[in-house]
């Protein structure tokens, strides 16, 4: 069962009518749990289930185990001044240390065995018993996402930054969460946990919101994501077929492609919660108007960004050892230096494990290496890019200017797509050899294009839901949609919501042929 | 302190005026390579390594914030 699915739409309406009829936070948490086992049994298999809760439990008897040592630190350092209470911490946090070790141990074991088992071509089985033979691999549904939450949650226990949940009823009806399971956005379990502590009654307004939100979702992956797949989909399949032109048009729309289906899934979850009451965060903020790459990734998957500054960035950044050598390389070499050391080792290291969360193949690695290059080189290089644009008495404030910026960060991304779009570097190599074999741009007036998936009719309903997108997009950056478009008067509320739902259901994409079911992000 | 703190802000950060706002972090000023450049220079003023889980936003948000954590340990 995907976002997508009929099976989903009845599941959730159900869900919904149940979940709005309960009259007190319990009864609504409970409905909520009900509802992620269903999901899960329906996405992927109660076996699949047990791992999510076996990490659970791992991940509350830590957090537990840590509160209990750093609640005895709070009863010592009692009287004791600044510089002596961080003294004695440090020796609680030592102690606290192993335990998160060892659940590190066991949930990041899941993770790294399954990529490696997926990397050595292990068969994947539905039960945990086929794990019994060698080279099994059991895949769960959204386990780099709760591994990453739940590290993260671990983490600020452990930082003292979040306060352990004592609820484990709580904590498992919000790892299990069925909106945020499959895809993300990789949210922080403490903030979650605080509003599931809360979960409001009805409110026609939120409910109305959130549906909308969720067809803005499907209109998203139906009719313009699942529509370009046909023909980039045919593209990067025999990538050596193809060339000029035909490449270029494929890998610019596999951009909108990945965007519409990405951002559309997390239009639908962020709806279905808010319909509960419950805001997730946000995963995009119009990424396509950004104009460098470092801002590209602060407004494209951000809450996997924000992960890894929070928890992997800053760490290094931070730590003891490291600092004492950005100090060193400051004092010996000053302060421009300092600043570069400080920020590219752990950009380099942070840009290698984003790879590697996406997929352990070398196409992943040379994509992290890719953009961790492109990041660290325009942040070493800035200071002598804007002497540059001053000595060429360039206007980097005109519109001109920020066009440019903003179609080179397209282009940026376009490339690192294509990296990983046929699923190995050869398949790279093919299309940017095939990219500059010849030109091809007859094939936009001769029809020929018609051939590879998409017809001209399709080809223009996707245009016009990209335009669609984009206009959403622009207004977007200036004025709250939703909202503004509640205050309009009703026939032209009802036009727009009838509008919708009828250009999902004509225009969408159905059928086993177009395997329009699958998100581009569910096998993380 | 307080003096030499906006000093040494001044010196590797000329672009950003620290005292125009309170919440330097929330409002967007500060982003996370300024605030590891601004704690690696302040370390290396005052010989203070801060731990982690006191690099918080709201210890980052103005000068006066900045201050007050670094005098926890100095």
């Amino acid at each position: 069962m995907t976002y997508n699915s009929l099976q989903f739409i009845l599941f959730f309406a159900i869900f919904l009518i149940l979940y709005l009829l309960m009259p007190r936070v319990r009864l609504r948490q409970t409905v909520i749990l009900v509802g992620n086992v269903v999901f899960y049994k329906l996405a992927s298999g109660f076996n699949m289930l047990a791992v999510l809760v076996g990490t659970s439990l791992v991940i509350y008897v830590t957090g537990r185990i840590i509160e209990h040592i750093y609640a005895d630190y709070e009863t010592k350092k009692e009287g004791l001044n600044p510089k002596e209470a961080a003294a004695l911490f440090a020796g609680y946090k030592k102690h606290a240390k192993k335990f998160l070790l060892l659940a590190f141990l066991v949930i990041l074991g899941i993770l790294l065995y399954v990529k490696i088992g997926k990397l050595l071509g292990f068969k994947e089985v539905g039960r945990i018993t086929g794990l019994l033979k060698p080279k099994r691999v059991l895949i769960p549904l959204g386990l780099s996402y709760y591994t990453f939450s739940g590290i993260g949650y671990l983490l600020d226990i452990y930082w003292k930054k979040a306060k352990c949940e004592h609820d484990y009823f709580k904590l498992l009806v919000c790892m299990t969460y069925f909106p945020h399971i499959v895809q993300g956005p990789i949210g922080r379990y403490d903030k979650l946990m605080k509003q599931f502590g809360e979960l409001p009654g009805f409110s026609y307004e939120r409910v109305c919101f959130g549906c909308q939100r969720m067809l803005w979702g499907l209109f998203k992956k139906m009719v313009v994501a699942d529509r370009l797949a046909l023909f980039t989909g045919a593209v990067f399949a025999a990538p050596a077929q193809f060339a000029g032109f035909e490449i270029f048009l494929a890998a610019l729309l596999c951009t909108v492609e990945l965007y519409a289906d990405f951002s559309g899934c997390m239009d639908i979850v962020i709806g279905a919660a808010e319909t509960m009451g419950v805001t997730l965060d946000e995963n995009f903020r119009r990424p396509f108007f950004s104009k460098s790459a470092a801002e590209f990734w602060r407004r494209w998957h951000i809450t996997l960004g924000t992960w890894f500054k929070d928890y992997v960035y800053m760490p290094i950044a931070m730590s003891p050892r490291f600092m004492k050598k950005a100090v060193n390389i400051r004092k010996k070499r000053g302060n421009r230096a300092g600043q570069i050391f400080s920020s590219a080792i752990p950009l380099a290291i942070v840009w290698l494990l984003t790879g590697l969360w996406h997929g352990t193949g070398a196409d992943y690695v040379a994509w992290g290496c890719y953009w961790g290059t492109i990041i660290i080189l325009a942040t070493i290089l800035a200071p002598d890019f804007k002497k540059l644009t001053e000595r060429l008495h360039i206007n980097t404030e005109s519109f001109g200017f920020q066009l440019f910026r903003m179609t080179r960060t397209l282009l940026l991304f376009a490339v690192g797509r294509m990296l990983t779009v046929t699923g190995s570097l050869t398949g790279f190599a093919q299309l940017v050899s095939g990219l500059f074999k010849e030109h091809r741009v007859w094939t936009l007036f001769d029809g020929s294009l018609d051939g590879h998936g998409l017809d001209y009719k399709n080809f223009c309903v996707a245009v016009v839901g990209i335009l669609l997108i984009w206009i959403s997009d622009m207004l977007g950056e200036h004025m709250r949609i939703r909202e503004t478009l509640a205050k309009q008067p009703l026939p032209l509320r009802w036009f727009v919501y009838y509008g919708g739902i009828v250009l999902v259901l004509i225009f969408g994409m159905y059928g086993a042929a177009f395997d329009a079911s699958s998100f581009v992000y569910g096998g993380f | 302190m307080r003096d030499k703190v906006k000093q040494i802000l001044a010196d590797n950060y000329p672009e950003i005026d620290f005292e125009s706002s309170n919440e330097l972090v929330d409002d967007g000023i500060l982003d996370s390579l300024t605030m590891v450049g601004i704690i690696s220079a302040l370390s290396m003023e005052f010989g203070v390594f801060l731990p982690y889980e006191d690099i918080l936003p709201e210890n980052f948000n103005s000068i006066d914030a900045m201050v007050e954590l670094l005098e926890k340990y100095v």
